[in-house]
């Protein structure tokens, strides 16, 4: 079997503010490559914190975090930026697309930073993926003018852009109508079927949940289940 | 389809985020156009002003001048005798003792002035206060005494004759040259006759044979050149009297230094130039401290309108810095945007004010204004210095990148966690 692309070992994070208490609470876990994974659990479970710990943006932990056999805090800041940009894909439950660019800008940003490809090849890919995503029509409209599934459309075409290795999610449909809600947990099973995507998402949502191969259950900082499949019972 | 790629994306974030926010970013650049504007206009027309006054002071006064410091004001007699710690003298109506202001062996020193390498000219002079008068107005002066070619070969008087000519200082025994100013209170005009009282009771009738105007204010409402042989007729002195020596050098820089060792030399007082308009460079410190402080003030102001708009910015396109972190964006890239901005805002306002500086220079240097002040001008004279244009654009440029360093570093600073878990 081949190895996992995400392993944590033994992470805690301990807030101090206003009290002391273990947000994560000696958290171990693997994530397999083309795995679809989702962190579930009440608020305050500490499911987003660990899903921003396993992503990079927080490095501010005890134990550790291994991606693609690289462990993130040997990684000094500026490399951890780079590791992101080419590694990691985030899509948050608002779209955050910056508002005074066109769609086509907004999905280029992150293959701009990488600057591997020609401006042509860039938009080539940028267009290519939009199409995929059902906006490709809208890309020379400014972001702003977008109804909120397409634009959420646009945020997961910019996580693309760069084939990262793995796909993040903050409750993506947390904003979203039910049409669209559907809309995008289906794009995210074909990115998963079709191009082997890993995905780890945080959700409340039990539709989401049931399309996922893992279902991770978070309470107090600890993993109460971690189960194959969804299961009525497991949240 | 537009090609938006060829641009980097930092400057294209930069860019969307001054055009979003234009009203303020176009204040922000005028702040700097104006300072920058001030201090152009400033700078050019006060050391317009002030190299006006040098050339003309280099030109008209003596680098070097040489007279004898006669100390007027002596100790009390009784206080040499006494302590005075204990005891309490007094002594009423002491008479400054009668010392001479000539310069002994005048010409002997003057002959081994001559003789020195760096010195372009020297001219003996005999100046003394005296009453011109032409029938019945009346007017205080200095008279002063001078040999007429030395002197013109040191300040260029001919050159600043307005009427007459200078050879009749030499053709007539009794010729006065009176300075504009002067003949025109007297209300004498060329080749009028006038009459020249001393101090002593001599009096001399003269012929006008020259108006002159130096352009400094003072000497031309004051003074009247005479030969100085008429001088020591008027003091009833012997011709070796003379009083002052004019010392003009090859080069005006090394007055200093020169004007010590000649008083080390010849045991009188030495004064270079600058020394000697002590009083007026005092005041051209003061002036250019005040303006300092104008323009700096300015550029300060400015650099908070620009601290200002980009703090706004910053907090207002928190999601946006949060997101880009996301995607990989590192600090500097953040910080390089803000910085961008701050620069863009400071170039263009520099250059703009650059042009309006200049505009208002080349303006106002056209006005015809006739000052009569310290000296005397038609237009104001403003110095197109270059160096001045540089040094604003220079100063616009740091001030503006100072301002917006710190929102910028604090924008890179940023934890995108907490934005994103914030919303």
């Amino acid at each position: 079997m081949v190895s996992p692309i995400i392993t944590a070992t033994h992470v805690t994070k301990t807030f101090t503010e206003p009290l002391e208490f273990k947000v994560l609470n000696d958290i171990s876990l693997t994530v397999d490559r083309g795995e679809f994974v989702v962190l579930v659990g009440p608020s305050g479970s500490g499911k987003t914190t660990l899903m921003y710990a396993l992503s990079t943006l927080d490095t501010d932990y005890d134990g550790s975090i291994t991606i693609d056999g690289i462990d993130i805090r040997s990684l000094d800041r500026d490399a951890i930026a780079d590791f992101r940009n080419s590694m990691i894909g985030f899509v948050f439950q608002f779209h955050y697309l910056l508002p005074d660019f066109t769609v086509l800008q907004n999905v280029m940003l992150p293959a701009q930073r990488r600057g591997v490809l020609s401006a042509d090849e860039m938009e080539d890919r940028a267009m290519k993926t939009l199409s995929m995503l059902g906006v490709a029509d809208q890309a020379t409209k400014k972001s702003s003018k977008l109804s909120g599934g397409q634009q959420q459309r646009v945020a997961i075409a910019r996580a693309l852009i760069n084939s990262p290795k793995i796909i993040f999610g903050d409750e993506p449909t947390g904003n979203l109508d039910t049409k669209n809600t559907t809309l995008v947990l289906d794009i995210l099973n074909e990115l998963k079927s079709e191009l082997n995507q890993t995905i780890l998402m945080v959700t409340h949502d039990v539709q989401f949940a049931r399309r996922a191969d893992r279902i991770i259950s978070i309470r107090d900082g600890r993993i109460v289940d971690n189960d194959e499949h969804y299961s009525p019972s497991s949240h | 389809m537009k090609k938006t790629s060829a641009r980097s994306p930092l400057l294209n974030i930069a860019w969307v985020h001054l055009i979003s926010k234009k009203r303020q970013t176009i204040v922000a650049m005028l702040g700097v156009m104006f300072g920058v504007t001030v201090f152009i206009f400033q700078a050019g027309l006060l050391t317009g002003l002030q190299s006006y006054f040098v050339e003309k002071t280099v030109n008209t006064t003596a680098h070097v001048h040489i007279y004898n410091d006669v100390r007027v004001a002596r100790p009390h007699v009784l206080d040499l005798e006494s302590d005075t710690s204990s005891t309490w003298t007094v002594v009423r109506n002491q008479k400054p003792r009668d010392e001479e202001r000539r310069l002994r062996n005048g010409y002997q020193i003057l002959r081994e002035i001559e003789r020195d390498a760096r010195v372009e000219g020297v001219a003996p002079y005999l100046g003394l206060q005296g009453i011109l008068r032409y029938g019945m107005s009346q007017q205080a002066g200095t008279l002063a005494g001078i040999d007429v070619q030395r002197e013109d070969q040191l300040f260029h008087v001919a050159d600043n004759l307005i009427a007459g000519e200078l050879q009749r200082m030499e053709t007539l025994p009794n010729a006065v040259i009176l300075g504009s100013g002067l003949a025109e209170k007297l209300g004498a005009r060329l080749n009028d006759n006038i009459t020249v009282i001393s101090s002593r009771g001599v009096s001399l009738d003269m012929k006008v044979v020259g108006i002159s105007k130096t352009g400094i204010t003072l000497q031309d409402n004051t003074r009247a050149y005479i030969s100085i042989r008429n001088a020591q007729r008027l003091l009833q002195q012997s011709a070796a009297y003379i009083t002052d020596i004019n010392v003009r050098l090859r080069d005006v820089d090394i007055a200093q230094s020169v004007a010590t060792e000649f008083q080390n030399v010849f045991g009188y007082k030495a004064e270079d130039w600058k020394e000697a308009n002590a009083n007026v460079f005092g005041i051209f410190r003061i002036q250019n401290l005040t303006v300092s402080f104008v323009i700096i003030s300015i550029l300060v102001v400015s650099g908070f309108g620009i601290f200002n708009i980009l703090m706004t910015i910053i907090y207002e396109k928190m999601p946006d810095i949060a997101i880009l972190k996301a995607m990989g964006y590192r600090d500097r890239d953040i910080r390089r945007v803000f910085l961008i901005e701050s620069i863009a805002i400071g170039t263009t306002g520099g250059l703009l004010g650059l042009l309006l500086g200049f505009i208002a220079s080349k303006i106002v240097g056209m006005i015809p204004l006739n000052i009569q002040g310290f000296v005397s001008v038609q237009y104001l004279i403003i110095n197109f210095n270059p160096m001045f244009y540089l040094a604003a654009f220079g100063f616009a440029l740091v001030s503006t990148t100072v301002a917006g360093y710190f929102p910028a570093r604090k924008a890179a600073r940023f934890d995108p966690v907490e934005i994103i878990r914030s919303r």
